[in-house]
């Protein structure tokens, strides 16, 4: 049991390790799917509000770590 | 199988094989130390039994995803890698900049021992088993990582025998290096591997889920080496933004 438990742990871990991050993430495909399904976005708009997106929230969860870190 | 661009296949299976180096190393310490404590053989066992399971994993489930529609596989595998990958390049910026310790095998192997000579007063069988568990429980863990990778590289694409390939190279690669020195791979640029697979995972999530949304990216796979470089450029200025000085990183 000991080993499904941790099997479980490990999966759950490997997606959601940071809960914001995670949240953050799907609200912005969550986004991109309305502009580019909706409102018909092109490729441009679409896959670079995509990628900066991705990129504003990885260093936001970096700097987030970084400043509690420090603090404690 | 239909012809895959090297600019998509490249990365597929150099992702998969530098993943992969970095979790073998991994499980090679906790299966360096059962095999140190109570012999090869339960180690071996657990190792094996380990494998099949990894392996039975990547044969059942690969197949049954190529035959998912690929918008939607696209989609999901991709928003699957943006949550994996990301996690993982932000945990490498944050050891690159010595917020959080790095990995140290020496120690996990030192816990390992510590723990499997802590039940050594139980019956011989007793703990021959014991050591197989831990053996086996190691490599699935570690392993599951890899699996994950090699599906969502592989599926979708026709690349999940190269990725798995690429996997089991770099399973050969440390079993030769790990038998040859005999001891835990402490020297292995963990982190410098962990970013560079955090960097590629996450580029493909971002390719992949675009995909799946049906944004036509410019300039087809090239698009995928414009966004590894982003999250390369991006990934090594936010770790030197975040570095401290060693004497504070240290307290």
């Amino acid at each position: 049991m000991s080993i499904i438990r941790d099997l479980l742990n490990e999966l759950l871990g490997m997606f959601l390790a940071d809960a914001r991050l995670a949240l953050a993430t799907l609200f912005l495909v969550a986004i991109v799917a309305g502009l580019v399904g909706a409102l018909q976005a092109g490729p441009f708009v679409g896959g670079g509000i995509l990628l900066f997106g991705c990129l504003a929230i990885l260093v936001e969860a970096a700097s987030r770590e970084a400043n509690s870190r420090s603090r404690r | 199988m239909h012809q895959v661009a090297w600019s998509v296949a490249a990365p597929a299976v150099g992702a998969a094989f530098l993943a992969s180096l970095v979790e073998i190393v991994e499980a090679f310490t906790i299966v360096l130390a059962v095999a140190t404590l109570r012999g090869w053989r339960p180690a071996a066992f657990g190792t094996a039994a380990a494998l099949a399971v990894l392996g039975g994993l990547i044969v059942v489930l690969g197949p049954l995803l190529e035959r998912v529609p690929l918008h939607l596989l696209q989609f999901v595998i991709g928003v699957l890698l943006l949550l994996f990958g990301m996690g993982w390049l932000r945990k490498a910026i944050l050891r690159s900049a010595g917020i959080i310790p790095l990995h140290d095998e020496n120690a996990i192997f030192a816990s390992e021992t510590a723990q499997l000579a802590g039940v050594a007063d139980r019956p011989h069988k007793s703990l021959d088993w014991i050591a197989g568990l831990t053996a086996f429980k190691g490599v699935l863990l570690e392993g599951l990582e890899v699996v994950f990778i090699v599906i969502a590289v592989g599926a979708g694409r026709g690349l999940l025998w190269p990725a798995g390939f690429g996997a089991l190279a770099a399973c050969l690669v440390i079993l030769a290096v790990g038998v040859a020195v005999h001891k835990p791979l402490a020297r292995v640029p963990e982190n410098t591997l962990k970013f560079g697979v955090g960097v590629m995972l996450s580029a493909f999530g971002v390719f992949w889920t675009g995909e799946g949304l049906g944004i036509a990216w410019p300039g087809q796979d090239l698009a995928l080496a414009a966004i590894v470089l982003a999250f390369l450029a991006v990934g090594i200025a936010t770790a030197s933004m975040l570095r401290r000085p060693p004497m504070e990183a240290l307290q």
